[in-house]
């Protein structure tokens, strides 16, 4: 009888000294913020364009956290879908169509002769990658427009477009080679190197 | 003999070097248009410094070079700028960029050169300067600007000169060995001389005997420069490549050459540096190989940096019906060129021009049957065929994971697979792609801080704006405080406005006093008239709308039935008023009739008086005209002051 006392008293000092361990670890080394929400916000495309009903990638992030659906961003399209299944272990869907389709990459362009300066379109820039002041014509920095296409609305003269980024050599990559073909009369020959 | 490694892998194509190699070098005279790309090489684009319709001497500047890694561009002729506009590059994208276009003029005719005479007395900045300034570029084929590795962190303590030429067909360097080893060497020397004296080691493959022999014969027993003959392997000529062969070392991955202490330099770049720093001239010609069945005077040509293909291939007498592809740089690492109006660049070693069957056709390949045939031929040790499948399956983290960024793009995998899977370009697409998600991962984080900057600033304005406007309340409060304070008799504000709004209403009843007879009178009269105006109009309105049958007709029925009587009770009233006063305007009426008669009378009189034949009697009429008119007037007059004076009683009584 005694030794079973005897383990119930050693089994309780147990319990206090791994609650006090645990209980000051928690304190000790409290991770701040929520980092799967940054970690989410991470992959995410960051054009701010707010097409998936959230204003900015930011509170789109969060709202996975809290259980939204994945697939609601077109910029970031498949590979985003692709990477956030990844990260939170869940099944890639396809893109959500309500939310708009995957497009290719935009920058605006503010046709500088017609812009009258109404400064509408800097209050709308969710990345302040417009640049004017009122009654002075405006300009897009084009190494920090997302493409979000949110200053269109605004601009009461509809002077500014959104065009393709142009490819240039420093930007121009090479594309993935034909698939391969199943059945072929061309003969292995070892004659002349080439894929020039 | 020195003693040199082996490095991993390797092939031995055909090397088709005969049929280039055996004649001298030719110049090709100035063609009648040069065109310049601004960007030559990896790095910044030079800034064109001249503008159409100006005149350049031969070697002058006319493209600075912008920031570090970039390059000055020089004329290679004399001529007049014809224009800076966007042509073909020669590029593996066959974009176009821009270009400055020079029409010579034949003379050829150098501008101001400034040779050195005595190099040796040079310091290492002023070395350095000349190269810089002569735009050199690297001339084996990738074309990084010279400068930018001779500049090193470390310290360096081997200078490897690059005379492999490995690629089948291109023989530029053996023929530039051949003809110009003492101006190579020279170079060399110059460049030991900027680098503090490094032992060089120039690393050529044993198929160029007469260029080994050359050079061999350039060098003397005193300098610190050793020919090192190698077995001839692709790709031996690769930086990597010949650095292991030569001194057993490996770079490290993602590293330079310069991190063991090593900086290797083509033989065509250290021959520019002769010219820029002995001759004074800049980087305008180059060496290049023009071959291939198509071509009918296959070899070597000395052309001007911007001259374009189609030029070079008349020149060489190339047949374009033959010709069934035109490759520029080797058939290994070359790239296909459509538009023969592309220049030659600095980089630009050879053109070939093959006939049919001479290369193998882009044939449809096969499925990969896992030979491990490329992983044996890879020079860089990687697996080829683990590549192959990340970069098909668009894995690029595991590409990267397997060290892609460590290909060479040599060729030899695909040049062995037995598939003929065009792997080299699976590797390009999958480093191009790689290049452009890690450009959008950066521009995503930029994106990200601008948005968390801005969304910062909001908030910061909003509480700004706020704390301003609790700021002004509180200023406010203070004010009326103050204001109090300095008047104590009125304690509330409130309280003693509506004291003094009372005290005026109060005397403003007090004020008023009572309307006199006439003046009640007047406002009826003016009631009255207004009623039966507005009648008028209405009835007027009424009539209008029945005849056009308008809708609204009833409506203003109802209103001038209201108005009638409305203006019945106006007329009443007045009527009353009138009554009570004991007014009667019918009788002022007709009094007025008669003073107006009895004027009449009297005027005409007066009218007869100056035309009658007998005056007197009408005099006479005139009199009593006049006394009729003095009594109705005074009947009008009393009636009159009956009028205003009847009121007053009225409103006594």
């Amino acid at each position: 009888m005694q030794t079973f006392y005897f383990a119930i008293v050693i089994l309780a000092l147990l319990a206090i000294v791994f609650g006090a361990i645990l209980g000051f670890a928690s304190i000790r080394f409290k991770v701040v913020g929520d980092p799967i929400v940054d970690q989410i916000d991470k992959l995410l495309p960051q054009t701010q364009c707010g097409q998936c009903g959230h204003p900015g990638c930011k509170p789109y992030a969060q709202a996975i956290a809290n259980g939204e659906a994945i697939n609601h961003c077109p910029p970031g399209g498949e590979a985003t879908i692709k990477a956030l299944a990844d990260l939170l272990d869940l099944e890639a869907i396809p893109l959500d169509a309500e939310h708009g389709s995957e497009a290719i990459r935009t920058i605006a362009y503010i046709r500088e002769d017609e812009c009258i300066g109404c400064t509408k379109c800097i209050q709308a820039c969710p990345v302040d990658a417009i640049l004017g002041a009122a009654k002075q014509m405006h300009t897009v920095i084009i190494d920090e427009c997302t493409g979000c296409d949110l200053c269109l609305d605004p601009c009461p003269v509809d002077c500014i477009d959104m065009i393709p980024i142009e490819v240039t050599p420093v930007n121009w990559h090479w594309q993935q080679p034909e698939q391969l073909i199943a059945t072929s009369s061309s003969p292995y020959s070892h004659g002349a190197p080439d894929h020039a | 003999m020195r003693k040199t490694w082996n490095f991993h892998g390797g092939v031995h194509p055909l090397e088709n070097k005969t049929q280039s190699n055996q004649l001298p070098i030719v110049v090709m005279p100035a063609p009648k248009q040069l065109v310049l790309p601004l960007s030559q090489h990896m790095g910044k684009a030079g800034k064109a410094v001249v503008k159409p319709g100006d005149y350049v001497f031969k070697g002058q500047l006319i493209a600075s070079a912008q920031g570090f890694v970039s390059a000055n561009i020089h004329a290679p002729s004399s001529g007049y700028v014809s224009a800076l506009e966007e042509r073909t590059l020669p590029h593996q994208s066959a974009l176009s960029g821009p270009c400055i276009v020079i029409d010579t003029d034949g003379k050829d005719q150098w501008g101001d050169l400034n040779p050195t005479i005595d190099p040796k007395l040079l310091s290492k900045s002023d070395l350095l300067y000349l190269i810089q300034a002569a735009g050199i570029t690297g001339m084996g084929g990738a074309g990084f600007p010279g400068a930018v590795k001779l500049q090193p962190k470390s310290s360096i303590h081997t200078l490897i000169i690059n005379a492999a030429e490995c690629e089948p067909y291109i023989t530029a360097d053996d023929r530039l060995m051949r003809e110009y080893a003492d101006q190579i060497i020279s170079g060399i020397q110059l460049v030991q001389q900027l680098l503090d004296q490094p032992q060089c080691l120039i690393g050529i493959e044993d198929n160029k005997p007469e260029a080994i022999a050359a050079l061999n014969h350039a060098l003397n027993q005193h300098m610190n420069i050793e020919v090192c003959v190698i077995e001839t392997k692709y790709p031996s000529g690769g930086e990597k490549q010949l650095i292991e062969i030569l001194t057993g070392q490996q770079v490290p991955n993602e590293g330079i050459p310069a991190d063991i202490g090593i900086v290797c330099q083509n033989v065509g770049t250290v021959k520019a540096v002769f010219d820029a720093i002995v001759l004074g001239q800049p980087l305008i010609t180059r060496i290049t190989t023009v071959t291939g069945k198509a071509a009918v005077n296959a070899g070597n040509y000395e052309v001007l940096i911007g001259t374009k293909v189609a030029d070079v291939l008349a020149f060489a007498k190339v047949d374009l019906i033959k010709t069934s592809r035109l490759v520029m740089g080797g058939p290994m690492m070359g790239f296909t060129i459509q538009d023969t109006q592309t220049p030659i660049i600095k980089s630009s070693n050879c053109i070939l021009a093959a006939a049919d069957l001479e290369l193998a056709t882009v044939a449809d390949h096969h499925s990969c049957i896992r030979c491990g045939l490329c992983e044996v031929a890879c020079p860089a040790e990687l697996l080829p065929q683990q590549l192959f499948w990340f970069a098909k399956a668009e894995e690029f983290e595991k590409a990267q994971d397997h060290n892609l960024s460590d290909c060479i793009e040599c060729g030899a995998c695909a040049w062995v697979c037995p598939s003929q899977i065009p792997l080299v370009q699976y590797y390009r697409y999958a480093k191009g792609r790689i290049k452009a998600l890690n450009n959008e991962t950066q521009l995503a984080e930029l994106s990200r801080m601008r948005f968390e900057t801005r969304e910062q600033r909001l908030v910061d304005e909003k509480s700004a704006k706020e704390e301003k406007r609790k700021l002004r309340a509180t200023a406010a409060a203070a004010a009326q405080a103050a204001k109090r304070a300095a008047n104590p008799t009125s304690a509330d504000p409130i309280a003693a406005a509506l004291a003094r709004v009372n005290k005026r209403k109060q005397e403003q009843q007090t004020a008023t006093t009572p309307k006199s007879p006439e003046e009640v009178y007047k406002e009826l009269k003016t009631a009255a008239a207004i009623t039966r105006t507005k009648l008028n109009k209405t009835s007027k309105a009424l009539t209008d709308a029945k005849a056009q049958d308008h809708e609204q007709a009833a409506g203003l029925q109802e209103t001038v039935i209201a108005l009638t009587t409305k203006a019945a009770v106006a007329q009443a009233k007045l009527h009353a008023y009138e009554t009570k006063l004991g007014l009667d305007p019918e009788k002022e009426k007709i009094l007025q009739v008669s003073v107006a008669k009895a004027n009449g009378t009297i005027r005409q009189l007066e009218k007869i008086l100056a035309t009658a034949a007998d005056p007197k009697r009408i005099e006479a009429d005139i009199l009593n005209a006049k006394a009729t008119h003095e009594a109705a007037t005074q009947a009008l007059a009393d009636h009159q002051t009956n009028l205003t004076k009847k009121p007053t009683s009225a409103q006594e009584s």
